[in-house]
């Protein structure tokens, strides 16, 4: 067997930081594998990546003990320019890795560095933008490409290199569920084509249920390490280290069972042979849950009649658009990237006006408030927090908006304290803001906004970039604050969340509302996939067995075992 | 390293110039606006600009920095007055010279700013680059001038993503004096110098990944040569460069009686 990769002992730690990123890491990986990194964040997944084509140690700094040969080269020993024509690297962020200003040359750029002749070039060019299905765009600017196209476009520009060995850090972390699905469709494909070995670092288990094998990592360290069927069925294990079990062994475990299927398949087999039933009384008593809820809202507060928004440039964004949000709501907004979603959120807290049509906040045409008198009725929380923190301290960040309404000290120091606490952040007022991890950036962001009081709280993609626990408990804390009687609208690509924690749900496609409803209705429709979008394994796997169920506990309460097994 | 382009994907006779060519045509308008101070001699090399930005059909670049041009040029009009006197009193501290002078000032700011805006908007980073470098300069060198060119958008992008994040929080940009509003965008600047250095440092390591530098010989998918439309605009240009330096030595597009401070 040879080895595509071997880590030896591996121990980093970045300059500045108390604790080693990664800690006495080994590892092999044949050629011709795959394998799928997986682990909470701040688990050294990255810095792992990174390893790889000698990122560490070259480009980072810090101190490093141990070796990492890739391909049979000690990476110490060779510059990550060298290591590019073995090696590939896809990012996370695909605006950052793009540079180019169409797409026949971004994926030329490796290979003029490699000094190719033109003709090897162009060949090159056009048999990887087929690969990744963007053959006809070879004139389009990046820029002007989906998210999805984007990634596929950076995996394109890197497959030019003809790496033997890809490494992939969280590539589909910021796309829709198809997107996802064809990023994945496109690497697997790869590991069968060709003798190529390929690493991948993921959050989400269902679509690692191909890899081969699968690494858990936490806090640096090797959690598990193992073949994807072995790992993927212990869910204590996967749930210890923080990392969203899937759905169908999740449910056999809570249910109680030893042997665990994998599969939706395997699932539905098992589910048979153990002649399960499901309980037509405990699902009514699920579904007139959905009913009693919508009892309890108030009057309308947020509404878009005949939206229309179309950009400077003269693209069209939004058409039709007639929308009303009640008090005490939870509105999901999902569809695919590029769909409208955070155009239209941005007209509900009068950050963009409408071309055509009103958006009413409390009765009144946005047009008619300023953002100012906007931002006491509604929050908006953005995607990234690093847009939005500037201060020295957590206690002024969460301050700021409060100060320039012109509070007095005791007043927002009031504000503050009930703000952080309603985000689990007490304790943290003199912490610099930029030493937080992502998830405590996100919640610093969220803070800022709800101190501020609002009555509706708009948060886009609160949980992306998040691991399994802090998705949990982002969105557990928006449930609190609903409770508390305030207005939730998000914007997510996590099926599950919008399964679990939405009362309703708007599906945008191309500018459009093309469903809305419950989340047990809109995951029961076939015209998701319309939107790129599916629904949750669970939902699928018990839609499968005559029912749309919403979650793993919801599954299980709604089992009829009756008392057998086989 | 994405925001939006300043280049307008168009297939015009200036869009399909060698990169050296429209290099030669920018630095020859460029000096020939500086060279005189009448706005009757400036007007001239104004409408080239202008009809060169028709030409090329990129004058649509404008748009979204059209208020800024606008109070540039209603401002010049007026600064540039303190800056000089005249003998034909108009009307306060403003004489016809004065006035002149001002115009003809702010035609050559205006000109300058549209064509290069019409540079950016008809030459690829990568034009320039491979430009740079058939010039004699190193690859090295030629592709740090070009990124310094993409990171323009980039950052008004960041700052706008960022400006509108804090107005949500009840920042108001819009209202005060000159001294208040710069205040106002130093929460700005934090937030968008972090996420520049953020994104710059995803950047390289993608270059890096893509293999930058790693041979000493490097190749270009990009054919550029000079053509015969190339040698047009290049016998172009020096007539209008010899006639304008013509003009210039021998005294002409001065403004009679202005004093300058």
């Amino acid at each position: 067997m040879t080895l595509a990769l071997s880590i030896r002992n591996l121990t980093y730690q970045y300059r500045g930081q108390k604790k080693p990123a990664l800690d006495r890491v080994s590892l092999d990986v044949a050629r011709g594998d795959s394998l799928v990194i997986m682990g909470p964040t701040e688990a050294g997944k990255s810095t792992l990546a990174a390893t790889m084509n000698g990122l560490v140690p070259h480009f980072f700094k810090g101190r490093i003990d141990g070796a990492v040969n890739v391909l049979g080269r000690n990476t110490r020993e060779s510059t990550v320019a060298e290591l590019s024509e073995r090696v590939g690297m896809v990012f996370q962020d695909f605006e950052a890795q793009l540079f180019s200003t169409n797409l026949e040359l971004e994926v030329a750029f490796g290979p003029e560095n490699l000094g190719l002749p033109r003709e090897e070039i162009v060949r090159r060019v056009d048999e990887n933008l087929r690969l990744v299905g963007l053959a006809g765009f070879k004139r389009r600017s990046p820029a002007s490409l989906s998210g999805g196209q984007k990634q596929k476009l950076a995996i394109a520009s890197i497959l030019a290199l003809t790496p033997e060995l890809l490494v992939m850090d969280e590539p589909t972390t910021d796309l829709d569920p198809e997107s996802k699905k064809e990023i994945f469709r496109i690497t697997n494909g790869l590991c069968l084509r060709e003798e190529m070995t390929l690493i991948t670092v993921e959050q989400e288990t269902e679509e690692v249920l191909s890899a081969k094998n699968v690494l858990l990592l936490k806090d640096g360290r090797v959690a598990g390490y193992g073949s994807a069927s072995e790992i993927l069925r212990r869910i204590d294990l996967l749930k210890a280290v923080g990392v969203m079990p899937p759905a169908v062994p999740a449910y056999f475990h809570r249910m109680g069972c030893e042997s665990l299927p994998l599969t939706i398949e395997e699932g539905l087999k098992e589910f048979a042979a153990r002649r399960w039933l499901i309980s037509e009384e405990a699902y009514r008593r699920a579904a007139e849950k959905d009913e009693r809820r919508v009892s309890k809202y108030g009057e309308t507060i947020v509404a878009c009649e005949n939206l229309e928004y179309t950009y400077p440039g003269g693209v069209k964004a939004l058409s039709g658009i007639n929308v009303a949000v009640r008090r005490k709501e939870i509105v999901a907004i999902i569809g695919q990237n590029g769909g409208g979603k955070t155009t239209l959120a941005k007209h509900l807290n009068g950050l963009l006006l409408p071309s055509k049509g009103r958006v009413f906040v409390r009765g009144v045409p946005t047009t008619e408030q300023t953002l100012f008198e906007l931002g006491r009725t509604v929050g908006y929380v953005f995607q990234n927090p690093d847009h939005q923190i500037f201060s020295e301290t957590v206690f002024d960040e969460v301050a700021f908006g409060l100060k320039l309404r012109n509070m007095n000290d005791q007043e927002i120091k009031a504000h503050v304290e009930q703000a952080l606490a309603a985000v689990g952040l007490t304790g943290f007022e003199h912490e610099d803001p930029f030493s937080l991890t992502k998830s405590g950036r996100k919640r610093v962001a969220v803070a800022s906004v709800l101190a501020l009081r609002p009555d509706v709280l708009i948060l886009d993609e609160p949980t992306t970039g998040l691991d399994y626990t802090e998705q949990r408990s982002m969105m557990e804390m928006i449930r609190n604050l609903n409770e508390q009687g305030c207005t939730i609208i998000f914007i997510t690509h996590h099926m599950w969340i919008v399964a679990e924690y939405a009362h309703r749900v708007l599906v945008l496609k191309e500018g459009q509302v093309l469903m809305e409803g419950t989340p047990r209705e809109i995951f029961a429709r076939q015209e998701l996939a319309e939107a790129a979008l599916s629904p949750p394994r669970v939902t699928t796997f018990s839609r499968a067995l005559g029912k749309t169920m919403l979650s793993i506990e919801e599954l299980a309460l709604c089992t009829l075992t009756g008392g057998t097994s086989p | 390293m994405m925001g939006q382009e300043i280049y307008l994907e168009r297939e015009t006779f200036f869009h399909g110039l060698d990169p050296r060519t429209k290099m030669f045509a920018l630095v020859i308008f460029f000096v020939i606006i500086l060279y005189f101070e009448n706005p009757f001699w400036v007007a001239p090399m104004s409408f080239l600009v202008l009809a060169h930005g028709i030409a090329s059909r990129s004058l649509a670049n404008l748009r979204p920095v059209r208020y800024v041009l606008l109070v540039l040029a209603v401002s010049s009009i007026i600064l540039w007055n303190l800056f000089a006197n005249g003998k034909t009193p108009l009307f306060w501290i403003i004489e016809r010279e004065s006035l002149s002078y001002s115009v003809g000032r702010t035609l050559i700011l205006l000109s300058l700013v549209v064509e290069g805006i019409v540079f950016l908007s008809t030459t690829r980073y990568e034009e320039l680059t491979l430009g740079l470098i058939r010039l004699g300069l190193p690859y090295r060198v030629g592709f740090a001038v070009s990124t310094a060119f993409r990171m323009i958008p980039m950052i008004v992008a960041s700052t706008y993503a960022v400006a509108q994040a804090q107005r949500s929080r009840g920042l108001d940009l819009d209202t005060g004096n000159i001294v208040q509003r710069v205040r106002k965008y130093l929460p700005l600047l934090v937030p968008v110098f972090l996420s520049m250095i953020r994104s710059t440092n995803t950047f390289v390591m993608a270059l890096e990944s893509r293999g930058f530098g790693a041979r000493k010989n490097r190749t270009f998918y990009l054919q550029i040569g000079f053509k015969i439309k190339d040698f047009i605009c290049l016998a172009c240009l020096a007539v209008l460069f010899t006639a304008a330096t013509y003009f210039k030595l021998t005294g002409h597009g001065m403004i009679a009686g202005l004093q300058r401070f």
